[in-house]
């Protein structure tokens, strides 16, 4: 199973935050792979309209999620605005910002071994 | 009233007066069950007018009582969860939580209600004296803080990018103001009436931390954001409202992308069409106009903008040019045709490449 995982908008722009992580299960530990796999299942993710649903009238600084999911000839996208309110969508969130700020966390080690 | 904020019937038939005692003096059950029940009562406010205020009234400008003018805070810890509203946390007239989080909430719209009827004679959000609720500690190492049209929410921050979103006073003036602009205007919240939109937050939010620490616009340092990248990123803030472009630019981050001049104005379909992005123009517009005008910001150049942002004529669709028209006129109306005043703000729409004639 393939992800790409984006998120845009909130207080703030920042250009290193906005592109997309993509994952592929198969280059996962097994356990972590088995998680997202489950979290992408007990999402009903193929079922659910792409989106985004619009916010709420006034509203301001939400930030826009966008997942979008490749396995096999299956492909969807869900366009996601927060605070994400079906607890099922957001743990699968919640396990691909894990995931993009572990990479993040991986490139800022790199970048401060580099500059020594 | 409705069952979500009526769980314990008894507090349904009060009336609010007994309501707001209980909220002050009762155990802290009843004290929640209570301030929720006055939060969204809306009967409240109208008999607020005919009972007798708890608190010292104010004087207002007349020197007559004046019913308006007393805020009504309640903030929520949501506990590491997102499941809103959370619990209460810290009602209004309630002393220090001892959370931190909680009482810069606290404390954050206190002084953002303040400034807003201390200066501006705004009686809350909407004028009508709406009572505000902060919702923090929202998510696990959440890394944002939104309005989502009826609240404020903050997250902790995860402690590497981000620290809490409490700890700026600005970044809680921009939100409550989002609500300003909601009951306001209602500039929609894409492309340029959108960057509009978070540039008047941005505007209200610096004016409120530069009014409590008495700055003035030359020793204001026109940050948004200030202590809330966490240590170690390389920035001081997450806009400059001085230099757009300037506040950050860190390895993970990125550099700040903020446009300073028309010139360089960004077209893109994120972020809502850029509006966090291109809203460092008209940011840079009131800048100059402060720094032209000298003294306290909010006073001159902070009452031609407020004046700009409750003029009717300020639609739902106003771009830049139109914005920057507006605000000349309210400068001509306020301080006379032709003025200081008018030519200072004139002059700092030229200066980012917006005719403003
Ligand atoms: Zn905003």
């Amino acid at each position: 199973m393939r992800l790409k995982f984006r998120t845009e908008g909130g207080f703030a722009s920042f250009p290193g935050l906005r592109a997309p992580v993509e994952i592929d299960t198969g280059e996962l530990q097994e356990e972590e792979a088995t998680e997202l796999v489950r979290c992408v299942e007990e999402a009903r993710f193929f079922q659910r309209p792409e989106g985004p649903e619009e916010p709420p009238p006034g509203s301001a600084d939400l930030r826009l999620y966008t997942v979008e999911v490749e396995e096999g000839a299956w492909s969807h996208t869900v366009r996601v605005y927060e605070p994400v309110g079906d607890p099922a969508l957001r743990a699968l969130i919640d396990a691909l910002d894990a995931r993009a700020k572990a990479l993040r966390r991986a490139r800022r080690k790199q970048g401060s071994e580099g500059d020594r | 009233m409705n069952h979500a904020t009526c769980r314990n019937p008894v507090f349904c038939l009060l009336p609010p007066y007994v309501l707001r005692e209980i909220a002050r003096n009762g155990s802290p059950e009843q004290r929640e069950v209570a301030t929720r029940a006055l939060a969204s009562d809306g009967t409240f406010r109208s008999l607020r007018q005919v009972t007798t205020p708890s608190r010292t009234p104010r004087m207002g400008t007349s020197g007559a009582l004046d019913p308006e003018g007393q805020k009504r805070r309640t903030i929520y810890d949501v506990g590491n969860t997102q499941d809103l509203p959370g619990r209460v946390a810290r009602a209004e007239g309630q002393g220090p939580s001892g959370d931190t989080a909680v009482d810069e909430a606290y404390d954050g719209l206190g002084a953002t209600y303040d400034f807003f009827w201390e200066v501006y004679r705004r009686d809350s959000i909407d004028d009508d004296g709406l009572p505000l609720d902060g919702h923090v500690h929202f998510g696990v190492d959440y890394t944002n803080a939104f309005w989502d049209g009826t609240r404020m929410v903050f997250g902790d921050g995860d402690g590497e990018l981000f620290n809490r979103f409490t700890i700026s006073l600005d970044v809680i003036g921009h939100e409550l103001s989002h609500g300003v602009t909601q009951y306001k205007s209602g500039l929609n919240y894409f492309k340029q009436p959108g960057a509009l939109n978070e540039h008047l937050s941005d505007v209200y939010g610096s004016l409120v931390k530069q009014y409590l620490l008495g700055q003035t616009a030359e020793e204001a340092d026109w940050t948004i954001g200030a202590g809330l990248l966490a240590e170690g990123v390389n920035g001081v803030a997450l806009r400059s409202m001085k230099e757009p472009g300037t506040a950050f630019d860190d390895p993970v981050l990125g550099k700040d992308p903020q446009p300073a001049h028309m010139d360089d104005f960004v077209r893109t379909f994120e972020d809502n069409g850029g509006v966090h992005i291109n809203s460092g123009i008209p940011n840079r517009a009131f800048y100059l106009t402060a720094a032209a005008l000298g003294g306290n910001a909010w006073e001159v150049a902070g009452r031609i903008w407020n004046a700009t942002a409750i003029d009717p004529r300020l639609k739902p669709d106003t771009g830049f040019r139109r914005f920057a028209r507006l605000t000349a006129r309210a400068a001509a109306s306020l301080y006379g045709p032709g003025g200081l005043e008018e030519r200072a703000v004139r002059a700092a729409w030229d200066g980012v490449g917006i005719p403003a004639a």
